[in-house]
C-alpha cells in the first residue's frame, strides 16, 4: 500500500493545474475580508470572520467541488492512458489501488485547508477584520482538519463515479449535482447526504456564529450517513474496476 | 511428453450475443515461439485478455504454468510480462519515470533493472522527453522494456510490431529469437502480419472468427497445404484457404 501511495505521488510530476488549484483555498479569505471591510466592519470576533473565510462556501461548495476535480483527474489518465491493464497484471489489488487515490484526495484536502486556515488568520489580522487570538487560531485549525477528513470521505461517491467513467464529462456532471443536492438538502436533512452530515459535525459545538441548522445535531447518525456512502462507493468502485478488468 | 506454459482447453468468451472465441484449445510449449494469427477482430486480444485473466471466459479452461489463472494472479503474475492492446503509461513522465513506477510497483531490488531493460529496447536512459511526445515506435519499444522489466519466463505480447519501422521490426525479432534461444523464455506473439510470424515463430496457430483453425509447427502447416493444395503451396496460401479469404499482409 505504502508502495501505491508513493508512486501515486510520483504520477503528479508535470501536473501544475492540479497544484495551482490549491489557490482556491485563498478565494473564500479573500473575500471574507471584501465582505466585512465593505461594510467598514473590523475588529469582529474571529470566529465570525472565520465562519466566512473558512466555514461557510468553503465546507459546502468549493472544497468538495475541488476535490471532485481532483478525483477525476487522478481516474481519468488511468483510464485515458490504458495503465490499468498494466497495473493489474503486476498484480495490485482493485481495492488497494482505489485507496491509494483516496489517500492522496486526503492529503489534498489537508493541504487545501491548511492553505484557508493560515489564509484566514493572515487576511484577518492584515485587514484588521479578525484580531490575532490563540484561542481562536486554535479553534479555526482543529476544524479545518476536521473538515479536510470529513470533506475527504464525503467525496469518495464521486471518486467512485470518476473510476467508473472513462471520461471526465459525466463525472464533472456528478460533482455539480452531488454538490448541490448537498446543499439545498442541508436545510431539509441533515443526515441523507454527507455533505449536509459534515456541516452537522462541524457545526456540534454550537461555537460558530451564525452556523444554525434546523435538525437537532446527532453526531453519530452524521457518521453513520457518511459512513454508508463511503462503504457503498467502495463497493461500487471496486465492482467497477472489477468489471474494467 | 509435452511442458505446455500456456494450456487452453474449450475456451469460449461470449459478449453478449456475439461470440468471440469459440471452444479454442490454444498449446504453447515451454522455451517456443507461438504466433498467434489472425486478421483484426479475429479475437486475438481477448485471447490474451483472458489468458492474463483480465477478462473472464464464459467456458473452458486456462492453465498458465500447468496453474489455473484464475485464483493463481498472486504467484502467476510475476512471471509473466505482457502487452495488451496499446502500451499504457503515464503521458507526463518520461519513460525512465514511467518504468521506474513500475519497478517500484513490482518490488524489484535492481537498481539497474530500468536502465538494462531501456538498453534492450533501445531506448535511452534518463532521457528528458515525456511518453506523450513519444513517437508510435518508441511507445511500443517502451512496452516492450515494461514486459521485460522484472525478467519473466512468459512474455506475453499483442501486435508488439505496431508502429515500428522495418529496422526496428527486424530487432525485435532478432532480440524475441535470443530471449527464446539463449534464455529458455517462452514467448506467444499475436500479428495479423503473416510474413512476421512465419519469420518468427516456432509454431503457429490461426485463429479465425474466434475459431483455432489450426495449430502446428511452420513445417507441419506448409506440408499440411502441400497436400491439399491444388494452387500456391506458402503459409499465405493456405492461411487464405482455411480463412476463405483475401490474405492478409
Amino acid at each position: 500500500m505504502l508502495k501505491l501511495i508513493q508512486t501515486e505521488f510520483w504520477k503528479l510530476r508535470r501536473k501544475s493545474l492540479f497544484w495551482l488549484m490549491l489557490l482556491t483555498a485563498l478565494l473564500m479569505p479573500f473575500f471574507a475580508v471584501i465582505y466585512f471591510r465593505s461594510f467598514g466592519k473590523t475588529d469582529l470576533d474571529p470566529l465570525l470572520f472565520y465562519k466566512w473565510s473558512a466555514f461557510g462556501y468553503t465546507v459546502f461548495m468549493i472544497l468538495p467541488f475541488i476535490l471532485g476535480i481532483v478525483c477525476t483527474i487522478l481516474m481519468h489518465e488511468e483510464n485515458q492512458a490504458h495503465v490499468l491493464k498494466q497495473l493489474w497484471i503486476i498484480p495490485i489489488p482493485k481495492t488497494a489501488c482505489f485507496f491509494s487515490k483516496f489517500f492522496i484526495v486526503l492529503m489534498y484536502s489537508f493541504c487545501f485547508m491548511l492553505i484557508t486556515a493560515a489564509a484566514s488568520v493572515l487576511f484577518g489580522i492584515a485587514s484588521g477584520c479578525a484580531p490575532f487570538q490563540w484561542e481562536s487560531i486554535l479553534f479555526l485549525l482543529k476544524k479545518c482538519l476536521e473538515i479536510a477528513v470529513l470533506s475527504a470521505c464525503s467525496i469518495l461517491p464521486i471518486l467512485a463515479a470518476a473510476v467508473s467513467q472513462k471520461g471526465y464529462v459525466l463525472p464533472v456532471c456528478i460533482i455539480l449535482l452531488y454538490i448541490f443536492f448537498g446543499f439545498f438538502i442541508l436545510p431539509v436533512n441533515l443526515y441523507v447526504h454527507p455533505i449536509a452530515s459534515l456541516s452537522a459535525i462541524l457545526a456540534r459545538e454550537g461555537k460558530i456564529p451564525g452556523l444554525t441548522l434546523t435538525q437537532t445535531i446527532s453526531v453519530p447518525w452524521a457518521l453513520l450517513c457518511i459512513g454508508i456512502w463511503g462503504t457503498a462507493s467502495v463497493f461500487f468502485a471496486t465492482i467497477s474496476l472489477k468489471r474494467k478488468g | 511428453m509435452h511442458d505446455f506454459v500456456i494450456e487452453t482447453k474449450h475456451l469460449t468468451k461470449i459478449y453478449g450475443e456475439q461470440t468471440v472465441l469459440e471452444k479454442v484449445s490454444l498449446h504453447v510449449e515451454r522455451g517456443k515461439i507461438y504466433g498467434l494469427l489472425g486478421r483484426n477482430g479475429a479475437g486475438k486480444t481477448t485471447l490474451m485478455k483472458l489468458l492474463l485473466g483480465l477478462a473472464s471466459p464464459t467456458a473452458g479452461e486456462i492453465k498458465i504454468f500447468q496453474k489455473p489463472i484464475k485464483g493463481h494472479q498472486k504467484q502467476l503474475y510475476p512471471h509473466i510480462g505482457a502487452i495488451i492492446e496499446a502500451p499504457g503509461f503515464y503521458p507526463n513522465l518520461t519513460g525512465t519515470e514511467n518504468l521506474e513506477i513500475f519497478a517500484r510497483l513490482r518490488g524489484l531490488k535492481d537498481p539497474l533493472a530500468v536502465q538494462e531493460a531501456l538498453h534492450i529496447v533501445g531506448l535511452p536512459y534518463r532521457d528528458k522527453k515525456l511518453f506523450a511526445k513519444y513517437s508510435l515506435g518508441m511507445k511500443q519499444r517502451l512496452g516492450i522494456a515494461n514486459a521485460l522489466l522484472h525478467n519473466p519466463k512468459l512474455l506475453i505480447l499483442d501486435e508488439p510490431t505496431n508502429g515500428l519501422d522495418p529496422v526496428g521490426i527486424a530487432e525485435l525479432r532478432d532480440f524475441l529469437k535470443d530471449l527464446s534461444v539463449k534464455q529458455g523464455k517462452t514467448i506467444l506473439i499475436s500479428s495479423h502480419i503473416l510474413s512476421e510470424i512465419s519469420l518468427l515463430a516456432d509454431d503457429i496457430g490461426i485463429l479465425h472468427r474466434g475459431v483455432l483453425l489450426e495449430e502446428g509447427s511452420l513445417k507441419e502447416l506448409e506440408e499440411k497445404n502441400q497436400k491439399q493444395t491444388t494452387g500456391g503451396n506458402t503459409l499465405e496460401d493456405y492461411f487464405r484457404k482455411i480463412t476463405g479469404g483475401k490474405g492478409i499482409a
